[in-house]
């Protein structure tokens, strides 16, 4: 009789496994099949055969127990012992032992590539999820030379592309530097994801949206906006950039304040078509400074806000591509309720998933949702502020501050400060106020000192990681919450 | 567990009580008593019940598993696990279901040995509020409208959002699972702090119908107590609901105020059980023109009596707290900031029944010096926070003979080392397994004390 130990739910991260004990009633030759001895350089390593298989089919450990599963010896593999001990007990376990202290991220990766184990080792090495309000800084990305980033793009999996200079940086999910690429520009001021290796880049210095490739570092394409008809149309200038599944959407500012939206064919980087054309003599005809696509609906929002001596004014406007027509604008000062005149929007953000707009206003400070679903001439619910300690706080929504959609939290930036708007769950069933004023929680996600490293330039979150980049600081901050309690030994 | 059974024969016979074990390639022996000692429904025991002429194979870290064979065999980790991380062993301990017998192995608390030893952070800019500890040595701590959970080990932690701004009081009903309320929001809420969602919310049906805030909560082993006020703040009540069920079973020590007379109902701010003498402490005091009046009940709970009274006009209490084990309640006077305590067995009616632990010449001194002072106590020793200071109290047993017979001695300690002393105001106080957790004021941390020889 033997004891067998099957793991169920191997994928499953957390750390709930169901531990079967199955009672085995072979001959003990017979069972010796379902287990595997294995000799790394030289130490001799015993576990069975759905431990080393739980890496997946395409792994080497999986070819391995194939191979040799009538060979009585050992199988051999000429790699260091450590470092699989490391491997072993993170495929038995779910779980990094402490061991793995003694080696970098780079030697475990690498060794993990190995043996074709990656994905699992990035599992369970990758942060809980994200939550805003336990969350601290736990590591700094900075680029060798020209440390400055002008602007950053975060992607799913918790890598992160830094603009800085004229130089784009690519850093991997172990935030691990991985490429620089020097582009054409002397400072990239718009960026984004198009496909896995390729950039999408605009300068404020530059005309042009530019192309790069990460593999290889090297330029792929250019695209100007022009108008046989209209000679004017000349040298302009890229604001913002976003993309769908098929399109690169880029909004494009000449000289002379004229503008206009242009989608991208991906694949074939040619201009489809042009959306949204304006003059740009006024300020809700400016040049959209912000744009997000929204893939449930395949609604894409513009933004632009100015700030000036008489307070802010902007616009908020929805365009439908396929047919080139506005969906819904606002535009402030001039819309809303009337108690908020004069308290027009400093920064606006898009929740892509849970189809929310939130915007800050300039004068009180305050934040604001609007369904997306429900656009209607006055679609916004003013957030309360429960906490009597942090209303003091208010007041302050002006230019430094910008906002930020993540996993259904929304991070605001006011100056060097850093704070969330969380959900709080099943709120919805104790409030009486039916509308969702008390549906978010604001919270400080930093501390006092961390506000005073200076002003926050940008946030974007991705792969459980939310990073943020500050004026006049090299590189940029990592957040990540973490279940880790990090004790500080005082003795 | 007897460490020797049979022969240390290499070949062990089927019926013999050695067991082989391979664990990752590597052999163990130990016996079935020792295998068995873990439970009844183990691991380690179905493999003992199982015992063959097979090797059972366990295919987990050897390394790990010869340390918790070795806490199997002696109840204690072997002091080679230090070089080890107790996370790893901890999951270890779990995939073996002996973590009990890994948290027993450190949750003795030794009041001399207590030392600064280490600090929790906690994200954002929230102070704690409350503090509610486990006996296991886990700790909730609120903090905003956030409540952290730090684990046994205090290696682990997870935070959730509460409905609360912030959370007055906190009570831990289970590793999972705390009652917390607030003084400024209506009901108490069961919150699960792994999901992160509210179970249930309590509330008072007051007669003004007006919200129900929370005061305090208190627990005994089958009941759980909470202070009520009107959030129009002219009753208050004491519910007692079941534990399990959170049904309410009775109400105690409902007031109501009528015109002027506010000193005749206030809130309980404390609610503490009597394990010994079956009673329910319960203490309130507010600040008025005169100075700082209150009152302290013990309450019979299954008849809803009270069994006896005292109020305090003259240097009342900071805070109160009862040991079971001296018999006696303390109090931290808030005028002369010291502590007095009165014998649970022979209680009085007279105002004088509070015995000075220390120096009484201080008594009538008028400064505030007790204010915002905190007591505890902890088996048969007393624990008063002043400032930024702890204070162990503990009783000294004299011989009989030489001893007149009613003044019991109490001596006080300053505890820490000189570099642990001071610092900002203490805030919070409680106990847990083998330690000891204060929070300070504006300080965004939980410190923690334990005695170095059972340091993690």
């Amino acid at each position: 009789m033997c004891y067998i130990l099957k793991k169920i739910n191997r994928q499953d991260n957390t750390s709930k496994k169901i531990i079967v004990v199955a009672k085995m009633e072979e001959e003990s030759t017979s069972h010796a099949n379902d287990r595997i001895k294995l000799n790394v350089g030289g130490k001799l390593f015993e576990t069975t055969l759905s431990t080393i298989r739980s890496g997946g089919p395409d792994s080497l450990l999986f070819a391995l127990s194939n191979r040799f599963s009538n060979d009585p010896n050992p199988v051999f593999i000429d790699r260091d012992p450590e470092i699989f001990s490391v491997l072993l007990s993170l495929l038995r376990t779910n779980h990094i032992p402490s061991t793995a202290r003694r080696f970098s991220k780079q030697e475990l990766t690498d060794e993990a590539l190995f043996y074709g184990i990656d994905s699992y080792l990035r599992a369970a090495t990758s942060p809980p999820p994200f939550s805003g309000i336990d969350a601290s800084i736990v590591d700094s990305v900075r680029p060798a030379s020209e440390g400055l980033p002008s602007t950053f793009s975060a992607a799913e999996n918790g890598s992160v592309w830094i603009a800085h200079g004229g130089q784009l940086s690519s850093y991997d999910w172990n935030l691990i530097h991985a490429a620089t690429l020097r582009t054409h520009l002397d400072e990239i001021n718009s960026i984004c994801r198009v496909w896995p290796e390729i950039v999408a880049v605009g300068s404020e210095s530059d005309a042009g949206l530019h192309f790069y490739n990460f593999s290889g570092s090297r330029h792929v394409g250019s695209l100007h906006w022009s108008d046989p008809s209209d000679p004017r149309i000349f040298k302009a200038r890229v604001n913002s950039i976003t993309a769908s599944e098929n399109s690169v959407f880029a909004s494009f500012d000449c000289p002379h304040r004229e503008n206009c939206i242009l989608e991208v064919d991906k694949a074939k980087i040619q201009i489809v078509s042009q959306l949204g054309r304006q003059s740009g003599n006024q300020a809700k005809h400016m040049v959209p400074g912000k744009l997000t696509w929204i893939p449930a609906t395949g609604v894409l929002v513009g933004s632009a806000v100015t700030g000036g001596a008489f307070g802010y004014s902007g616009y908020i406007r929805l365009w439908d591509p396929r047919s080139g027509e506005v969906v819904w604008e606002t535009n402030e000062p001039g819309a809303g309720r009337s108690s908020r005149f004069g308290d027009s929007f400093s920064a606006i953000d898009v929740d892509v998933e849970k189809l929310l707009l939130f915007k800050l206003c300039s004068k009180s400070g305050d934040l604001a949702m609007a369904d997306i679903r429900r656009l209607g001439d006055d679609p916004w619910v003013y957030l309360k502020e429960k906490n009597p300690s942090l209303v003091t706080n208010g007041g302050d929504g002006s230019i430094n501050s910008l906002v930020h959609c993540y996993k259904g939290q929304v991070f605001v930036g006011r100056g060097g400060g850093l704070e969330v708007w969380s959900r709080v769950q099943d709120m919805a069933e104790c409030e009486s106020d039916g509308d969702g004023e008390g549906l978010y929680r604001r919270n400080f996600v930093d501390k006092r000192e961390d506000s005073e490293k200076g002003v926050i330039k940008k946030i974007e979150g991705g792969g459980d990681r939310l990073f943020i980049s500050r004026e006049d600081v090299e590189g940029i901050e990592v957040w990540e919450s973490s279940h880790s309690a990090g004790a500080i030994s005082v003795l | 567990m007897p460490p020797f059974v049979g022969s240390t024969d290499s070949q062990p016979r089927p019926d013999s009580n050695i067991v082989t074990i391979d664990v990752g390639g590597q052999m163990f022996q130990t016996t079935k008593q020792t295998l068995t000692s873990s439970g009844p429904k183990t691991f380690f025991s179905r493999i003992a019940q199982a015992a063959s002429p097979y090797t059972p194979f366990v295919d987990r870290d050897p390394e790990l598993f010869s340390l918790l064979l070795s806490l199997l065999r002696t109840g204690n980790l072997p002091s080679k696990a230090k070089s080890f991380d107790l996370q790893d062993l901890i999951i270890e301990s779990k995939f073996y279901g002996i973590e009990n017998l890994l948290i027993n192995s450190f949750s003795q608390l030794e009041p001399f040995n207590l030392q600064k030893s280490l600090q929790l952070p906690l994200n954002g800019r929230d102070s704690p509020s409350a503090v509610a500890t486990t006996p296991y040595g886990s700790v909730h701590v609120a903090h905003g409208s956030k409540i952290t959970t730090f684990d046994w080990s205090l290696r682990r932690k997870s935070t959730i959002l509460t409905h609360f701004t912030a959370v007055d009081s906190l009570l831990a009903l289970s590793p999972e699972l705390a009652a917390a309320g607030a003084n400024d929001f209506s009901g108490l809420q069961i919150l699960d702090l792994e999901k992160g969602h509210v179970k249930e919310t309590l509330n008072w049906e007051n007669v003004t119908k007006s919200g129900s805030t929370v005061q305090a909560i208190g627990s005994s082993p089958e009941q759980m107590f909470v202070s009520f006020e009107s959030s129009r703040r002219n009753s208050n009540s004491i519910i007692v609901y079941d534990l399990h069920s959170f049904r309410p079973i009775t109400e105690i020590g409902h007031n109501e105020i009528y015109g002027a007379d506010i000193d005749s109902a206030i809130p309980a701010t404390k609610l503490q059980w009597i394990e010994g003498y079956n009673l329910l402490m319960a203490s309130g005091s507010h600040s008025g023109p005169s100075g700082v009046s209150g009152n302290v009940r013990l309450w019979d709970v299954r008849s809803g009596d009270i069994v006896w009274e005292i109020s305090e006009k003259v240097d009342c209490f900071a805070d109160v707290a009862v040991s079971d084990a001296l018999s006696s309640m303390f109090k931290i006077g808030v005028n002369s900031g010291e502590a007095f305590y009165v014998d649970l067995r022979n209680l009085s009616y007279e105002k004088s029944s509070w015995v000075c632990l220390g120096d009484k010449r201080k008594l009538l001194n008028a400064k505030k010096e007790g204010f915002g002072c905190k007591i505890e106590t902890q088996g048969n020793q007393v624990f008063c926070t002043k400032g930024g200071d702890v204070e162990l109290w503990s009783e000294i047993i004299m011989d009989s003979s030489s001893n007149n017979s009613n003044n019991r001695i109490f001596k006080k300690n300053l505890m820490g080392r000189v570099q642990d002393m001071g610092g900002a105001r203490i805030t919070n106080l409680a106990f847990g397994g083998s330690r000891m957790f204060l929070t300070r004021k504006d300080m965004q941390c939980v410190e923690v004390w334990q005695s170095s020889s059972r340091e993690l």
